[in-house]
């Protein structure tokens, strides 16, 4: 009762201050005040009004929960009331009526405690389970029935009687299931093990063991026994599946970032005959290239606008400039000197790459850089059970267009002729016509432009540092050798095979012992081809 | 760099002799012993830059009996032998009265003999695994009990019933979750609920716990999936023992994954302020980090210690030392408190003999630091102030739990039964 007097109090002074009030009345008005009075109790007075809340169901709620929890719900002093304040970006508007506002000094975030955001999450649940939104219905479901809260049981037993969407429903049949494992009778027990073996449920797997386990309070009966090992059975056939799958695509993943980062030297090395030391420092320039692209975005239009989620796409193309440049100006002043002496440019480009990594350590420091990933790029794709994180599918679809595209270039286009004649006979190619030094040079630059592209990606998954290129050159020159030096398709299916077998062997190995393996699998592989999957006579492996 | 390095040092050293012979000409030399280049440099520079302000602050308040204290910084290069070759330097040549210093347990391991032989004096601040008291050296590092304990303490209250564990593999995860998998199992958490894998000897005696990668291990989609699989039931959390930028993919895959905080937590013991500072903190907002120190503790101390440090950090001649956006971590903070507690052991020796100050350490002494009050204990560690803290998008902490008193033990394999 005083929470409402001492909030309707609240909302007086909060009128009075503020000029106007907002023409929509209704829930949104009510849920809005009671959350400015949330913000404002402390401690055990916030239970109280946290009760009211759950009583209101306007979506709201949910979004300025959300928000509360994000740091967007800040507190501002004005001379005669505190105004709790929602900040989108660089706007601010005020939590009770939505009205934008400019505050004169700076406010300061307001943070809920872990203890209040449980509960909050609950309230926020139990509105999302109407949410005309699939994905945040289905987790509330889920999240309400993993409770085993009794309380909540009716509702989802009504719910989902009548849900129009397939995923939903089967959504609110799982949690109903798993739910009734604590809370039902005998029988309800034993359908809903039945229920959730035949969904392949994961989630209910340790739920399952819990109510059949003999030291809970309700003995399991043989009948539940018997269902629950069928229904055990179901789910680990179906986990072994998933499993499978998931590898697929991770071993797709890793084969794909191997083979980014290391298709630009199966031209430049492979190629041309360059031993480029320097491959992984081309690498870096295009993760640094996008991470001053981030910066220059944040800072232009600040990071919480829609524009600044745009920086990757931008940094793609400039990644691929910036790198290419610096690999033409490197091919113009030292590798042309070099392509008759392949051991001394081994040597001048492992100069190069450290040079280039005290460059990186004086301009961007020491330590890592980091590069955030854009919101579109968040979060992942489920197909069934299988989640593929946005990120490493751009990755792979992009590696797929490198490839395709580097194919078309060399066989479809004069500038493919010209590259193939150069690099089978040099002298041969320049006698009749070809302007050898010109194609070297660019040849050269959109190798080292796709180590640049490979940068900007790997930003996205990984570290960003002085030191990254060292990270994947020893991988680069390892899926050259194993697919045969000279060969593009050959490099495209080592770094693939390499990636499956990795993966594969991560489950059952580990990562330490699985990497190991792998090396070793790679050196008996060399023993045994010698030239790798495609061996192919390049002039620098001929003397 | 060396040579940039040596004129800094000479630097100091001319500095030191005016700045001491304006008052008095007697100097007590102190050592400092971590990498200033190689892959530690970025977290062991901090702490010879804190090291070297506490030394002035000291200095300009009158020195340690009259004595003002005068720096020998070497350079351990991340080359754990060199650390060895140091030391002796710094305990034969300059005779150095105490040194502090090392970071990895693997260099302090190495230099462990040679403080012996020498009987010399240490001060230790980095969190590390346990199991070990050397005569010659004094812990001010959180051990296991003071930081791995509470926390896992921590999310057993907050409802978790899952753990998995995930290290890198060396000493100091692997020691720190078999400590950790002792106790779960003392807790009546289950086997099959401890995630990550185990290995046991012929004997069936468990001998490693926990999912383990390589140093700078870059592909963490495996592990993650298995999280995944692992937390989907609800209440389970990651105790993250990764050190080093590995972190890095493995929250930007965890982050994809679409695990949030709220469904499975990460407790990470190697992140800290000053790596978040190369960290997508976006990524790991929500998540969990437990020190005996966190910059974002309001009190008077700790404000006082922020300020004095930046405005040293201004002034300073230091070459090459970085003066913008700097942060304060545990591990400075632990550096600091070693030197003034050296400082009131010697004052209550009333001598610089390392063995006498080392008495006057057992016998318990106080400090109250920017973390708060610690004191020291016969077996060479601290009782301090635990705090348990949840990361903010700025790359800071909002503490969430603060535990008073922990004694410090380092010895805890193999004490706790079921």
């Amino acid at each position: 009762m005083l929470s409402k007097t001492l909030g309707a109090y609240i909302l007086r002074i909060l009128l009075s201050s503020l000029l106007t009030l907002g023409t929509s009345l209704g829930d949104e008005k009510e849920a809005r005040r009671l959350l400015v009075e949330i913000v404002l109790r402390e401690g055990a007075e916030r239970a109280a009004a946290l009760e009211a809340l759950g009583d209101e169901g306007d979506p709201v709620i949910a979004s300025m929960v959300e928000a509360w929890r994000g740091g967007q719900i800040l507190r501002y002093r004005t001379d005669n009331a505190t105004i709790i304040l929602f900040k989108d970006g660089e706007a601010f508007s005020t939590l009770l009526t939505g009205e934008a506002v400019v505050p004169a000094t700076g406010p300061k975030i307001d943070r809920p405690s872990r203890k209040l955001r449980k509960t909050l999450k609950r309230i926020v649940d139990l509105i999302d389970l109407s949410s005309p939104d699939f994905d945040k219905r289905i987790e509330a479901a889920l999240k309400l029935g993993l409770s085993q809260n009794p309380q909540y049981l009716p509702d989802l037993k009504a719910r989902a009687k009548r849900q129009e969407d397939s995923n939903t429903q089967r959504a609110f049949d799982e949690a109903v299931a798993i739910s009734e494992l604590a809370n039902g009778s005998i029988e309800n027990r034993l359908a809903a093990i039945r229920t959730l073996g035949s969904m392949k449920s994961f989630r209910a797997r340790d739920y399952i063991e819990r109510c059949i386990s003999t030291d809970g309070d309700t003995k399991p009966t043989d009948e539940m026994v018997t269902a629950a090992k069928r229904a055990f059975a179901e789910i680990d056939s179906h986990q072994k599946m998933v499993d499978f799958i998931g590898t697929l695509f991770r071993g797709l993943s890793l084969g794909s970032v191997l083979l980014l980062v290391s298709y630009g030297l199966a031209i430049t090395f492979g190629q041309m005959g360059v031993i480029n030391m320097a491959h992984g420092e081309f690498i870096a320039i295009g993760g640094y290239t996008t991470y001053i692209v981030q910066n220059k975005f944040a800072s232009a239009f600040g990071e919480g606008s829609s524009v600044y989620g745009y920086y990757f796409i931008t940094a793609i193309p400039l990644a691929f400039m910036v790198s290419a440049i610096v690999g033409a100006i490197m091919e113009k002043g030292l590798i042309q000197f070099l392509y008759k002496r392949p051991l001394e440019s081994l040597l001048a480009t492992w100069g190069i790459s450290m040079v280039l990594q005290q460059v990186f350590r004086l301009y961007f420091g020491a330590a890592n850089v980091s590069v955030s990933s854009p919101q579109w790029l968040a979060g992942s794709l489920q197909v069934g059970d299988v989640s593929m994180s946005y990120s490493r599918v751009a990755l792979i679809v992009c590696v797929a267009f490198v490839v395709i595209g580097t194919y078309l270039l060399l066989s479809k286009t004069s500038w493919g002729l010209h590259v193939r004649a150069t690099m089978q006979n040099r002298q041969m190619a320049s006698s009749l016509g070809v302007p050898s030094g010109r194609v070297n040079m660019i040849t050269f630059a959109f190798g080292s432009g796709l180590a640049g592209l490979a940068g900007a990606f790997l930003s996205q998954i990984g570290n960003v540092g002085p030191s990254m290129g060292q990270t994947y050159i020893v991988d680069s020159f390892m899926v050259v050798v194993v697919g045969g030096v000279g060969n593009l398709l050959g490099a495209t299916l080592s770094s693939l095979g390499i990636g499956m077998v990795d993966q594969g062997l991560q489950p059952i190995l580990g990562p330490v012992m699985g990497k190991i393996s792998v090396l070793f699998m790679i050196i008996l592989f060399l023993q045994i081809k010698p030239g790798g999957l495609f061996p192919a006579r390049s002039r620098s492996l001929d003397d | 760099m060396k040579k940039y390095f040596k004129t800094g040092l000479a630097a100091i050293a001319v500095a030191a002799v005016f700045a001491s012979t304006a008052f008095s000409a007697e100097k007590v030399k102190v050592g400092v012993l971590h990498s200033l280049s190689g892959t530690m440099a970025i977290s062991e520079t901090s702490l010879r830059d804190v090291l070297l302000f506490t030394f002035d602050e000291i200095n300009a308040a009158g020195g340690v009996m009259g004595k003002m204290i005068e720096p020998v910084v070497v350079d351990g290069a991340s080359d754990w032998p060199l650390f060895a070759e140091k030391a002796e330097q710094l305990l034969v040549k300059d005779k150095v009265a105490a040194t502090f210093g090392c970071w990895t347990s693997v260099s302090r391991k190495s230099v462990l003999p040679v403080y012996e032989k020498h009987n010399g004096l240490l001060f230790y601040p980095v969190q590390y695994e346990g199991e070990e008291m050397s005569p010659n050296i004094f812990y001010t590092a959180e051990a296991v009990g003071q930081q791995a304990i509470p926390a896992v303490d921590f999310l057993l209250n907050e409802g978790m019933k899952k753990f998995y564990l995930i290290g890198t593999d060396y000493v100091y995860p692997q020691t720190t979750n078999l400590v950790l998998f002792e106790y779960l199992l003392s807790k009546g958490v289950s086997v099959e609920d401890i995630g990550g894998g185990l290995r046991k000897d012929n004997a069936g005696k468990v001998i490693s716990a926990g999912n383990y990668t390589p140093f700078g291990h870059s592909d963490f989609q495996q592990i993650v999936a298995d999280i995944k699989k692992f937390s989907a039931s609800g209440d389970a959390c990651v105790i993250n023992t990764i050190n080093g930028d590995a972190n890095v993919p493995f929250f930007k895959e965890f982050a994809a994954s679409g695990i949030t905080s709220e469904d499975c937590p990460v407790v990470s013991f190697s992140l800290s302020e000053d790596e978040f500072r190369s960290l997508p903190a976006k990524d790991l907002v929500g998540h969990l980090g437990c020190w005996t120190y966190f910059m974002s503790i309001d009190t008077l101390a700790n404000k006082k210690f922020i300020t004095n440090f930046n405005s040293w950090l201004a002034k300073t001649k230091v070459p090459g030392i970085i003066k913008k956006d700097r942060v304060t971590c545990s591990p400075m903070v632990l550096s600091y408190n070693g030197v003034y507690l050296w400082k009131a052991a010697v004052e209550k020796a009333k001598s610089f003999e390392p063995e006498k100050v080392m008495k006057a350490l057992e016998s318990g002494i106080s400090f109250d630091g920017p973390g708060g009050k610690v004191t020291t204990q016969k077996n060479h560690h601290l009782t301090k102030t635990v705090y348990i803290g949840e990361t903010l998008e700025t790359g800071q902490f909002a503490i969430v739990e603060t535990m008073k008193d922990v004694f410090g033990e380092p010895f805890l394999k193999g004490t706790f039964k079921k």
